[in-house]
């Protein structure tokens, strides 16, 4: 391949700025941030949200436990299972909301989750085609 | 006298028009006026301020259209367009919550965000429709949000109940936090209105303590509404794609 390609036209350098602008747009937007004004709002919104979420799991965990134990007179039993369920339960919630990974159920990141959505599309249109 | 100075007098539902239908107290509260107030309030806000909407929108038109915007971004980069037909749903309940935070703020006023048996309605429903809308877009392919993939058999036994744990949690946690938020800060602002007068001269530092105390409330009202609103989506988005 001796020859060289010819420099690329203005219109294919304008479709390559707006490509990384709209990935650069969507990959802010895929944090929860947003724009540069609604990011620290963001940021205190979603560290405000953690403190509950581990002691009312545990509570809940607990609460269900005592109910099963009084229904069926297993106590202190599963209470106690439930006690440490809820405990797991919480440290999941809060381990997902801290890793930026939502509250989705799961344990992948936010961009593999998306680009997975992006490989199910294409192949969805790919098949009714 | 003793009522007044007590912190955790301004909770208590008062009946205005007392209605029994039945044997069930469905009487009119004060509970319920500030509730009316709210809808009436977002509801004039936002059809009054596009009564003439116009296509260089004026102040008010500006503010509606800020507040439906933000709401529409919120859904597009937490659900997605599929998250699109949604978005009335979540602008209501962030606009309800939100007027419900703000009224409470007014001395005098009533929070009825400060109840749990409120919020806890507000989450249960929320999260009741999107479990319905995972049930209805997956059927039963749903209950795979339970078990992650790839993992071994043996650690499903230990995983499958604390994912079902932590699903149903969700409304606990949403309803508590936005209760105990409310309730904690004006509990807060009440104490330290009642140290003012017994305190005498140095009452001055209560009330300084009272300024920035509500400006904090202020904060945690329009806080919570959001970040109410932004569950809603992060919880919408788990039902509509799952994993």
């Amino acid at each position: 391949m001796a020859e060289r390609k010819p420099p690329p036209s203005l219109e294919e350098l304008g479709a390559r700025v707006r490509e990384a602008q709209n990935r650069q747009a969507a990959e802010a937007g895929a944090d929860g941030a947003g724009d540069d004004n609604g990011a620290s709002g963001a940021a205190l919104a979603n560290g405000l949200r953690i403190g509950p979420e581990l002691v009312v799991a545990v509570g809940v965990g607990t609460g269900i436990g005592w109910a099963f134990d009084r229904a069926f007179g297993s106590a202190p039993l599963v209470t106690i299972v439930f006690f440490f369920l809820g405990v797991g339960a919480g440290m999941v919630n809060v381990w997902r909301a801290v890793t930026g990974r939502g509250m989705a159920i799961g344990y992948r990141p936010r961009d593999a989750r998306r680009r997975e959505r992006e490989d199910k599309k294409t192949d969805e249109s790919s098949g009714e085609e | 006298m003793a009522t007044e100075s007590n912190p955790l007098h301004q909770f208590s539902i008062e009946r205005l028009i007392p209605i029994h239908i039945g044997g069930v107290d469905a009487s009119f509260t004060n509970s319920a006026a500030f509730m009316t107030a709210a809808v009436v309030l977002a509801s004039g806000f936002v059809l009054l301020s596009t009564w003439r909407a116009q296509l260089v929108p004026g102040r008010w038109q500006s503010m509606a259209e800020l507040t439906y915007e933000f709401i529409a971004r919120m859904i597009d980069q937490n659900v997605g367009r599929e998250g699109r037909r949604y978005v009335p749903f979540v602008f209501t309940l962030f606009m309800f919550i939100l007027l419900g935070n703000l009224l409470g703020m007014i001395p005098y006023s009533f929070t009825f965000t400060s109840h749990i048996i409120v919020t806890f309605a507000l989450a249960a429903l929320v999260f009741v429709g999107v479990t319905l809308i995972g049930i209805f877009r997956h059927g039963l392919h749903f209950l795979s949000l339970f078990a992650p993939r790839g993992v071994p058999i043996i650690l499903l036994l230990l995983l499958v109940p604390i994912e079902v744990l932590s699903y149903f949690i969700r409304p606990f946690t949403l309803s508590i936090r936005l209760f105990a938020n409310m309730m904690a800060g004006h509990t807060m602002l009440v104490i330290f209105a009642g140290f003012v007068t017994s305190l005498g001269v140095f009452g001055i530092l209560p009330i300084a303590m009272n300024t920035f105390l509500v400006l904090l409330e202020l904060l945690v009202a329009v806080l919570q509404a959001y970040v109410f609103a932004i569950l809603t989506c992060l919880y919408l988005h788990d039902a509509i794609h799952l994993h």
